[in-house]
């Protein structure tokens, strides 16, 4: 039997390109002017030496890098902590990386979902600890996990303004950012623009580790002006 | 063969009753399953509120009526997954089950029908599984349509596709009024899908997930876009 039924045909559509890349520069301008009611003065503070650089990337021109080069590579090793690579990718500036020529061995969902919630932290960061990494083609089903936990558990939490774990929720905002710069898949973009849409009331509550919320709101803002989805 | 609708409601049951009944060979049965576990007093009073609204509560009183006389109306009071719910599924001996009630369906329940249930997905399989897969089409420039499915206990990931309709967006001017055109497809689908199902040979489809990706609900920047989207096409057209 044809599966396809005899009278329809796929109709084809132009991409929202032009839409996309309006509404995008727009939530960017939105984001430049409201990103103090994210981050308090404290939370500011607490951000030591980079402070001076998160407001000005954040309240200034558009800046952003191309990280696609870096989805190509097998494996990255990177002698920098974790913070600061995610950092030195948040401001769009230049990590400083090795080729690997082998990869850890993968990381099943399953298995990661079986950790405590402080092995969860470890094991992410620590294999993470280049956040270009979870970028690669190769690790496609632990994004894809992070992406199904952001978009049903947490999100469902967080929308009832229930408990939620701050440092979880935004270590995965995080890295679903960094693969939305590597990969331009609109799915991670959307999920930080859902994020950044919930209540105002459940966002302060991510002001209790400003350094993640910091680096999530710089790398949200690189993906606003990204204009080639 | 026994085909059988579940439906979250009676009015829900009968809309897509009435486009499968009529189909020669097929013996059909309305399955209303307690959504939401739901007490008896809210239940029948969202029941006659639909009916009512539906403006054609007679009608509706009478097929009902008729179906419960000859032991095709089931009325389920526990959860479909309870394992009374489970029994008089078995009972039925069905070959094919419609979904047509919010409701997720586990292991049990779909073993209940001989060839499992299918679902109108309002999205093309396999590359749109998931929420707000219509929106994502439109917002990735693909087709919109329908595929009908037999559903496995995971979000869209049944093996085996019956049919996929593809149905253009471009005379509708907002996702909302899209996707309830989409979703009123059920029933004429259906009937296209049992209807495939008793030829011989049918060739059914693999669904093969690794060729699309699952979507979420999406944001309303993303909706705003959408929208926008629809209406400059509506306005063109």
């Amino acid at each position: 039997m044809d599966l396809e039924t005899a009278l329809s045909r796929p109709v084809p559509l132009d991409r929202c390109e032009e839409i996309l890349r309006e509404v995008l520069l727009g939530r960017r301008a939105e984001l430049r002017k409201s990103w103090r009611h994210f981050i308090s003065s404290e939370g500011l503070g607490a951000l030591g030496s980079l402070a001076k650089e998160v407001e000005s990337f954040l309240s200034g021109q558009n800046t952003l890098r191309d990280w696609r080069f870096a989805a190509s590579f097998a494996w990255v090793n990177c002698d920098a902590t974790f913070q600061d690579c995610l950092y030195a990718i948040a401001l769009a500036g230049k990590v400083e990386y090795e080729l690997s020529d082998t990869s850890p061995p993968p990381l099943l969902p399953r298995d990661l979902n079986k950790l405590s919630r402080t092995e969860r932290m470890e094991v992410l960061c620590d294999r993470y600890r280049c956040p270009l990494n979870i970028g690669l083609p190769g690790e496609s089903e632990v994004a894809e996990e992070i992406l199904r936990q952001m978009m049903v558990q947490d999100r469902a939490k967080l929308e009832a303004g229930a408990e939620f774990d701050v440092d979880m929720v935004l270590l995965k905002l995080n890295l679903a950012g960094v693969r939305a710069l590597m990969t331009r898949d609109l799915r991670y973009l959307d999920a930080l623009n859902y994020f950044y849409e919930l209540p105002r009331r459940s966002l302060t509550r991510m002001r209790a580790n400003p350094r993640f919320l910091a680096s999530w709101l710089c790398i949200y803002a690189q993906l606003l002006c990204t204009l080639d989805w | 063969m026994r085909v059988a609708v579940i439906a979250g409601s009676i009015s829900g049951g009968f809309r897509i009753a009435r486009e499968v009944e009529t189909l020669a060979g097929v013996e059909l049965f309305v399955v209303i399953c307690n959504v939401g576990k739901r007490s008896p007093l809210l239940r029948w009073s969202r029941e006659l509120l639909s009916a009512l609204k539906s403006l054609s509560w007679w009608t509706l009183t009478t097929k009902a009526c008729s179906y419960a006389r000859r032991g095709r109306l089931i009325i389920l009071h526990r959860p479909l997954d309870d394992a009374t719910s489970i029994e008089r599924l078995g009972a039925l001996r069905c070959d094919v089950g419609l979904h047509a009630a919010n409701v997720i369906y586990r292991e049990p329940t779909i073993s209940s029908f001989r060839l499992g249930i299918l679902n109108a997905h309002i999205g093309i399989l396999p590359k749109y599984r998931g929420r707000c897969v219509v929106e994502w089409s439109v917002l990735h420039g693909d087709p919109t349509g329908v595929t009908v499915f037999f559903i496995d206990s995971g979000i869209d990931t049944g093996d085996r596709i019956v049919l996929r309709e593809f149905i253009p967006s471009n005379r509708w001017k907002s996702a909302g009024a899209l996707k309830k055109m989409l979703f009123g497809c059920d029933g004429r689908l259906y009937r296209k899908a049992v209807e495939a199902l008793m030829q011989p040979g049918v060739q059914l489809e693999e669904n093969d997930i690794s060729k699309g990706h699952r979507y979420y609900v999406m944001s309303k920047m993303f909706k705003h876009i959408i929208n926008k989207k629809l209406t400059d096409r509506g306005n063109l057209a």
